[in-house]
């Protein structure tokens, strides 16, 4: 079953526009939405959320469509947005007991257990919350009212090694159950590596992959050639870089001859987004 | 809606603002004053207090991400201010009754605190829901332009009825009248002012959804 169902979705800004954007997550996984700063991530996850309305498109989740379930929905669905705080004068335990009349299914028991487990201090105002604690705060109401979409942007964003890794982990524990999927917008692709299981790269308003991770990976080559090789593969490569070595650039893996002779090497998701971020440069 | 103007209560509005209404009421104590800047005090210091507070603490987004609808969120948010709105009436009622009591053979050269005075000090307030409330939902966030336009607004008809109380000599016996004999004239324009209250208001509701919804959060 698809958690999460997004059919070109097309929205037009003054100076920026979504561009049939679709992708799906299955139940159960960890999707890691990146892509370059302004490449319209948050502009996605706020069209999944129906905080902005869709030139055309279409948001399933759960099977339902957004637009005619978003109650029923937004109860089902956690979210957070990793650099917006809310409220952060007040403490846990006031702004607790606001939201959660929100929700039919709140549970008080899972609130607890997820505070403990988390080592939140129900007396803690929001302000003296580290961002790492401000994550696990919203993680913490999201699975006290039973959601079973948590969609995320950037919340691992400002957070120390230490504690991203700590909420990486989190997260993988959360899906374990088959429950639970996540969706996480973000630009630091080590976390992706370490825990989504499916990629979904967006430049410039549009969606240049959705896949799972290793599949996209492997749908790259990384070219380290001489700079009298270049030709053979200019015009397939998305990008590339010319040093006093030769050239290091990146191709579709179905543009690439391995029988070139030059050598090539499987991409990081990093390398990815660098390259297509030259290509763009290129074009401006 | 319950749990809107519980979050409005709890997390928006300063405890300060509900103690105003009985602070700024006692202003209808100081004899022969102007007493619509009793009212007045809420636009200036109230409005933009609270909606500034709700601006820095990422309200909007913060609502929106709770499953509520748009018109629901701007059905508690109206019903939060024009509450305030009435709780300063009413003390400003219970405080405009002392007045009468603590100086009864009192000449007031602006209005008095009559029926009357109450009907245009309604007015006043529907003058200021019917231009804050749409100019305020075409953002849902920024309040100044809303404020000065629904303030100025609101300013002005107290400015001109005021001026008509005291150039014209029948204005001024029917609501300036602390006694009975224009209880008639004056219940009718009490009637008509919570009438055109109650009008503008919903006006302004309507129009405020209406903005909203094409609102990108």
């Amino acid at each position: 079953m698809l958690a999460l169902d997004v059919q070109n979705v097309n929205k037009k800004f003054d100076r920026f526009q979504l561009k049939n954007v679709s992708f799906q997550l299955e139940k159960g996984y960890i999707m890691g939405f990146i892509g370059a700063n302004g490449a319209g991530k948050t502009t996605t996850i706020k069209s999944i959320l129906n905080m902005t309305r869709l030139d055309s498109g279409d948001v399933r989740i759960l099977g339902k469509r957004m637009a005619d379930h978003e109650l029923e929905l937004k109860q089902a669905i956690g979210c957070a947005f990793g650099d917006v705080d809310f409220y952060t004068r007040s403490k846990i335990s006031k702004l607790t007991e606001v939201i959660k009349t929100f929700y039919k299914n709140w549970d008080d028991e899972t609130y607890y257990a997820y505070l403990k487990r988390f080592k939140l201090d129900e007396n803690k105002k929001i302000a003296e919350l580290s961002t790492g604690m401000k994550v696990k705060y919203n993680l913490a109401v999201a699975l006290s009212h039973g959601a079973k979409l948590l969609v995320l942007d950037e919340p691992t964003s400002g957070l120390d090694p230490v504690a991203r890794d700590d909420l990486l982990d989190i997260f993988q524990s959360l899906v374990a159950g088959g429950e639970i999927s996540i969706l996480f917008s973000t630009h630091i692709t080590s976390d992706l590596e370490k825990c989504a299981d499916f990629i979904t790269y967006i430049d410039n308003g549009q969606i240049i992959d959705s896949a799972d991770k290793e599949e996209f990976k492997a749908s790259y080559r990384l070219l380290n050639g001489k700079e009298s090789e270049l030709d053979q593969v200019r015009s397939k490569l998305i990008s590339y870089r010319v040093n006093s070595f030769g050239f290091t650039g990146l191709i579709r893996a179905k543009d690439f001859d391995p029988d070139s002779g030059i050598r090539s090497a499987l991409p990081s998701l990093e390398e990815i987004m660098v390259y297509y971020a030259k290509k763009e440069e290129a074009h401006v | 809606m319950y749990n809107l103007l519980l979050k409005d209560f709890k997390l928006g509005v300063n405890p300060w603002f509900l103690a105003m209404p009985v602070l700024t009421g006692a202003l209808m104590l100081v004899p022969g004053w102007i007493y619509f800047l009793v009212l007045l005090y809420f636009c200036w210091i109230t409005i933009p207090n609270v909606f500034a507070s709700f601006r820095s603490q990422n309200d909007l987004l913060f609502t929106s991400m709770m499953p509520v609808t748009r018109k629901d969120m701007v059905k508690a948010r109206m019903l939060v201010i024009v509450g305030l709105e009435l709780l300063h009436v009413a003390f400003a009622v219970i405080f405009g009754a002392i007045n009468r009591l603590l100086y009864p053979d009192f000449v007031y050269y602006f209005f008095a605190p009559t029926l009357g005075f109450l009907g245009l000090c309604l007015v006043m307030l529907a003058i200021f829901n019917v231009v804050f409330f749409p100019i305020y939902y075409k953002t849902a966030y920024k309040h100044g332009n809303a404020a000065i336009a629904s303030i100025s607004a609101a300013m002005l008809f107290a400015a001109v009825t005021q001026w008509a109380g005291i150039a014209s000599a029948d204005v001024s016996r029917v609501i300036n009248d602390t006694g009975t004999g224009h209880l008639a004239w004056q219940t009718s324009v009490l009637v008509a002012g919570i009438a055109i209250f109650a009008a503008l208001t919903i006006l302004a509701y309507r129009m405020a959804i209406r903005q909203f919804q094409k609102v990108e959060l």
